[in-house]
């Protein structure tokens, strides 16, 4: 028996595959055209404002790189993003989309406060706990839209959505509550709501190289970034992950539970989450204390970064990197008179642009079979005229 | 718990409630009946929430041009309802195109979308001097005096008014027009309405566009009907909830706008309780909307209403 | 080229269609005449599908040409077929499950929508047609036949003059298939319609058409006169080489050729005393909206025997092979497998318990087309390619390999991504996913649908060979021809039931017909 509306695996294929050089080429000119285009676009903007693109990529360039300690910056800001990257990665391996890591970053880095400023004991360990319960923290925020999910079928992406404005009111009410974790010091030194200062013994070590500084966090991130790789690629655990994002069918059939190994991504991809909002925290973001608005958008632009590298661990360490430059070079930009924002669409221009060329070599290569097929039929006619 | 109960009745009885429910929750009512068209032809759009905020910015500079024309009050307001449309279809034409001709993923392209428009709308905003107003206040008579609900749905700024026809217009579109047709039969099973000769994309993004006049009206109302003045974070991520509506309202126009409706109940019993003297958390009310919103979606989503194709993209030859 | 000629309604010269390296449809001529039924008769991948296809505008052909009426034309879409008078009845994919009836035959018109003129139009065809069907219902409700009627209407509604019909009988009773031949009988008779129908059944085609061309491997071997045909010869054109066993069988079914033929085959094996390795005891499970699934099924497979389970499709085949893939938690019954009941829905539990499953789809859950052919073929043995957690690509390669050699995989490296292989193969590796990991019951659903003669020829050999090994293997078919060639034992199902069973030298053709059709009493169950 044959269904005549779809076909098997044999799918309208292009009778001769052009070389691939040719192919390569086209890629190539693609995706140049469209990060061109965005550039452009971007560059078009900045000019619309009445200033002068030169000096705004100088200006960034500056501010991300060559300015002294501005490359440290960059690699300090550089590590959130990279772990948020890497949770998602796992996420979207095992089929799921968790978009809530903003909110789960906040979770973390409320664990990390509490251990630090709430209990006393050596540094080091209550550093540590602190990064372990920042993890916990994160997962445990993702595992509510697990729950959710696999008893309820309600979809993570909204789940997720809406758990991060429910972290902001709970971030909002810890740091306005004295036995939670406001700063009840009389000596602190503005009037901004925030927690306590987090003491000295409980920051994160900085690396010192070249006149820069950066906390150690990025090169944990970056080893992170290897072990996801590898354990995606290598262990039963990354197969079972991957399967269950291909398909699930297949992965209950071979012994993979959805709800459990689901679950458990889900939980990974918060914990990522979670770490880095506790690594931000002892690594002295918004000076070392738990304020509103801290996260200052590191979870969402994580989740961009995932997506532009393809969900690749490895990838997206480069694509951490490049926004992270994006966002401290922004900080330079007070000078050229362009408003800060413009970093933002740049980097949404350049994720647009990134999704075009693989969308549209896909539609190319439908149409030149369509198109084959169809002048063989027009020379057909041609010749019994 | 005592205060919280006492407070719930308080506040229930009061038409300031329902009256406040309405106005906080008017834009959304706009976006999640766009979103549900959108996803009755299976289609999901997370650029709901970027074609809200592009509406409202949009609109904003629309009111202002009508306004240093010359043009004032309702013209202007008018005005600016018009430009937020415009808006509105701006970001639904980049979401239908990249991801139902372009094949691109619906969710990072509205992800991105959003980063976009954010980026977009403060960066401009921040360069230019926008001037909005409110739009005045009509009482629609004798049905202003329904007890209770009446201010509610008819003691409302002028274009909350636009919302009355809409609600009719997108339930005969849906179910009384071949359109609507071809779009249900799309989000259910695309390969039939394929073989049976219908553009299955094409319909997708035009229920998307449809999605977009909607959710770009819903933020120039935000802006000219509601608020008064503009503000980039004016949506403030509320656009996802019109999807969240969708969800908990099973697919179906009565419950999608009930489900909004709740959703401004929850937002104006925020602003109501401090003001009928009562002192609860802070924080504690302004999270109760999307506690409430995860607690109904948790008890009450009904998955297997929904199309049957949704956020399955079509592409010919694959199944 | 032929003059135009009135006779012909449709004239097909040097159809041609190739699908990447598959040349599915080979210089194909055909010509269907007005008032008559004419059979396209092949095995499947013969090519028949593909042309009918290109016919109807759902794929467009690399070469050849099409007259219609004496004139030249060329059909893009099936809205230009429907203008052109061409109307073809699908089978699946074509009907709107929450749409109702009326609406699934508005679908695709245009326009202003009238409900009540359609309503009017598809009473005026169902009545003039005898078909039975209420334009209000809605389509889920109704069954497979009424279906298909629904699709029947669609297709008049445009008065087509050739209408094409592409195995229209597999989801129906032999009762539903009678009533449906009766129709189109009565509409070439009276409207001489010229139709085309698509079958790789013999005894249907002998039974409903006027004219038979024949087709294999994508181009024409035969054109006879039903009047002139046998089913031996047809058998014979179809398979083009010795009879098979299977084509043997197929044959014998209906009656032509010797028992000592298939006496040959082999010999059943008496099981007295020995426990069966899958019992499976009143199956019962309810869909989410109510329908019934299972409804009490119960049946034993021993070890070294093939069981075959015939009926139509949609009669709870695809219910039972999910629930033995660990798929579907039932509602109530038990499932054991030597004795030990095995938990269902709970993952993985079927295949821990010695249960491997190749799937009717194996799209849907037999294989993943995005993973590597190495990873298909490991998945379900990955315990013993890992150390410690880590996977051992070694041994994986290895594996894979070996796998490859032993199944006759055709695949450029065992890293090719599984899409692109051919359907024959990535069958194979489903089934070699399959045997890889020791089983003590195999269950096989459909196994050789929509493959090409060779991996038909050698799945079945496998299971063949397996059921030889001792693994108790349960097949499930709609084609009677291959259960009828490979099972020992032959169960129905119906309606979520097993309703009949008779060991292969009891096998009776009509007996079955009966039982498939449901009428359990005539059929004397056993």
């Amino acid at each position: 028996m044959t269904d005549l509306a779809t076909e098997p695996a044999e799918i309208e294929a292009a009778p001769a595959e052009p070389s691939r050089w040719r192919t390569g080429l086209e890629w190539a000119v693609l995706y140049v055209l469209s990060i061109a285009g965005a550039l452009v676009i971007s560059a078009g903007l900045v000019a619309v404002t009445g200033n002068s693109w030169q000096k705004v990529f100088g200006a960034l360039l500056d501010g991300a790189f060559l300015a002294e300690g501005r490359w440290g910056n960059t690699l300090t800001v550089a590590a959130p993003l990279l772990l948020v990257a890497l949770g998602m990665v796992v996420g979207v391996k095992a089929g799921l989309f968790n978009i809530g890591q903003e909110g789960q970053l906040l979770m973390g880095a409320m664990a990390m406060a509490f251990v630090g400023t709430k209990l006393a004991g050596p540094g080091p360990v209550l550093l540590v706990l602190g990064l372990v319960m920042g993890v916990v923290a994160g997962g445990a925020y993702a595992g509510i839209a697990g729950v959710m999910k696999y008893r309820r079928n309600v979809p993570e992406v909204i789940s997720t959505l809406l758990l991060v404005f429910i972290a902001y009111q709970i971030v909002g009410y810890a740091i306005t509550t004295d036995w939670f974790l406001r700063d009840t010091d009389p000596d602190r030194p503005s009037r901004a709501v925030t927690s306590a200062i987090m003491p000295e013994g409980i920051r994160l070590p900085v690396i010192r190289m070249f006149g820069n500084e950066f906390p150690i966090g990025f090169v944990i991130a970056v080893i992170l970034a290897f072990v996801v790789a590898f354990v995606l690629v290598r262990t039963v655990w990354g197969f079972r992950f991957r399967l269950l994002g291909s398909n699930p069918k297949v992965a209950q059939k071979m012994g993979i539970a959805a709800n459990r190994t689901g679950g458990m991504a889900l939980f990974i991809s918060g914990g990522f989450a979670g770490l880095a909002g506790a690594i931000m925290l002892a690594g002295g973001s918004s000076g070392f204390r738990l304020t509103t608005g801290f996260a200052t958008n590191i979870g969402w632009q994580g989740l961009l970064v995932a997506l532009v590298a393809g969900s690749n661990a490895l990838a997206s360490i480069v694509v951490a990197i490049l926004f992270a430059a994006l966002r401290t070079g922004s900080g330079f930009l007070a000078s050229t008179g362009v408003d800060r924002k413009i970093v933002d669409v740049v980097q949404a221009l350049l994720v647009l642009a990134l999704l075009i060329p693989p969308a549209v070599m896909f539609v190319r290569r439908r149409r030149k079979a369509l198109a084959m097929a169809d002048e063989e039929i027009d020379l057909a006619n041609e010749e019994e005229r | 718990m005592g205060d919280l109960f006492s407070a719930l009745a308080d506040v229930f009885t009061s038409p300031t409630m329902y009256s406040s429910a309405v106005r906080l929750g008017g834009f959304l009512a706009f976006a999640a009946m766009g979103e549900l068209v959108a996803e009755k032809a299976g289609t999901i759009n997370i650029s709901v929430e970027g074609s809200l905020l592009a509406g409202a910015f949009t609109g904003a500079v629309g009111y202002t041009i009508a306004d240093g024309a010359g043009i004032s009050g309702a013209g202007a307001v008018w005005f600016g309802l018009a430009a937020g449309v415009f808006g509105g279809v701006l970001v639904a034409l980049i979401q239908a195109n990249m991801s139902h001709r372009l094949t691109a993923d619906q969710f990072v392209v509205g992800l991105t979308a959003n980063v976009l428009v954010l980026g977009l709308a403060g960066y401009l905003s921040a360069n230019m001097d926008l001037v909005t107003h409110r739009a005045e206040v009509i009482e629609i008579p004798l049905l202003v005096d329904i007890p209770l609900l009446g201010p509610a749905f008819f003691g409302q700024t002028w274009p909350t008014y636009l919302l009355y026809p809409l609600i009719p217009l997108t339930w005969w579109l849906l179910y009384k027009t071949r359109w609507g047709l071809e779009l249900r039969a799309v989000g259910e099973n695309p390969q039939a309405a394929d073989v049976s000769g219908i553009d299955v994309n094409k319909r997708r993004r035009q229920a998307i566009y449809y999605m977009g006049i909607l959710a770009g009206l819903g933020g120039a109302f935000l802006v000219v009907g509601q608020v008064g003045t503009y503000d980039t974070g004016a949506v403030g991520g509320r656009g996802f909830i019109a999807i969240a509506a969708v969800y908990f309202g099973g697919w179906r126009l009565g419950g999608v706008l009930l489900g909004v409706f709740v959703f401004g109940l929850a937002d104006a019993f925020r602003l109501a309780v401090p003001v009928l003297g009562y002192q609860l958390n802070a924080q504690f009310l302004a999270a109760l909307p999307y506690v409430i919103t995860l607690v109904v979606m948790f008890f009450i989503t009904k998955a297997y209403r929904q199309p049957m194709a949704l956020s399955r993209p079509f592409i010919r030859g694959l199944r | 080229m032929a003059e135009a000629n009135s006779e012909f309604v449709l004239e097909l010269h040097g159809m041609t269609k190739r699908y990447g390296e598959v040349l599915a449809c080979d210089n194909v001529d055909l010509k269907l005449r007005r008032g008559e039924i004419h059979g396209i008769l092949g095995e499947n991948g013969a090519g028949k599908s593909t042309l009918m296809r290109m016919v109807i505008g759902l794929a467009l052909p690399d070469a050849g040409t099409m007259v219609l009426d004496g004139k030249r034309c060329r059909i893009v879409d099936p809205t230009q077929a429907a203008e052109h008078g061409i109307g073809m009845v699908h089978q699946h994919y074509s009907l709107v499950d929450a749409l109702t009836v009326w609406e699934n035959v508005e679908l695709g018109e245009h326009g202003k929508l009238d409900p009540g003129a359609t309503r009017e139009r598809v009473v005026e065809i169902t009545e003039r047609y005898g078909l039975d069907v209420d334009p209000d219902a809605t389509v889920r409700d109704l069954t497979a036949g009424m279906r298909q009627r629904v699709e029947i209407v669609k297709c008049l509604r445009h008065e087509p003059r050739i209408i094409i019909l592409d195995e229209p009988t597999a989801v129906l009773t032999p009762s539903e298939s009678q009533y449906l031949f009766e129709v189109l009988v009565q509409g070439v008779r009276r409207e001489g319609w010229a139709v085309a129908l698509v079958s790789h059944k013999l005894d249907e085609v002998l039974q409903a058409t006027d004219r038979i061309t024949i087709m294999r491997d994508g181009h024409v071997v035969e054109r006879v006169l039903t009047d002139d045909a046998d089913a031996a010869s047809l058998a014979r054109a179809m398979v083009g080489r010795p009879v098979t066993l299977r084509a043997a069988a197929a044959a014998a079914a209906i009656g032509a050729i010797s028992e000592e033929a298939i006496a040959t085959s082999s010999a059943e094996d008496s099981h007295e005393g020995e426990p069966p390795v899958l019992e499976i005891t009143g199956a019962s499970v309810k869909a989410a909206d109510g329908a019934v699934l299972l409804d009490g099924l119960s049946l034993d497979v021993y070890a070294g025997e093939i069981v075959g389970v015939a009926g139509v499709e949609g009669n709870g085949q695809a219910p039972l092979t999910r629930t033995l893939s660990s798929l579907i938690t039932l509602d109530s019954g038990t499932i054991a497998v030597n004795g030990a009941e095995v938990r269902s829905g709970r993952a993985g539990a079927m295949l821990r318990a010695g249960i491997a499953v190749i799937p009717a789809d194996r799209h849907d859950s037999g294989c993943v087309p995005q993973m590597t052919v190495a990873e298909n073929l490991v998945m379900s043995t990955l315990g013993e390619v890992s150390v410690r957690g880590v996977l051992q690509g070694d041994e994986i390669s290895e594996r894979a390999q070996g796998l490859i050699d032993e199944f006759e995989i055709h695949a450029p490296s065992p890293d090719t991504p599984l899409a692109q292989l051919s359907g024959g193969n990535q069958q194979r590796v489903v089934l070699a996913n399959a045997l890889s990991c020791g089983p003590k019951v195999l269950v096989a659903t459909q196994p050789t649908r929509g493959l090409d003669v060779g991996a038909i020829e050698y799945i079945s050999g496998r299971l063949r060979e397996a059921a030889d090994e001792g693994i108790a293997v349960l097949l499930m078919s709609t084609d009677l021809g291959e259960i009828a060639a490979l099972a020992d034992r032959i169960l129905v199902i119906y309606r979520g039931a097993i309703i009949g069973e008779m060991a292969r030298s009891e096998f009776d053709v009509e007996r079955i017909g009966l039982l498939i059709g449901g009428s359990t009493a005539e059929a004397g169950v056993t």
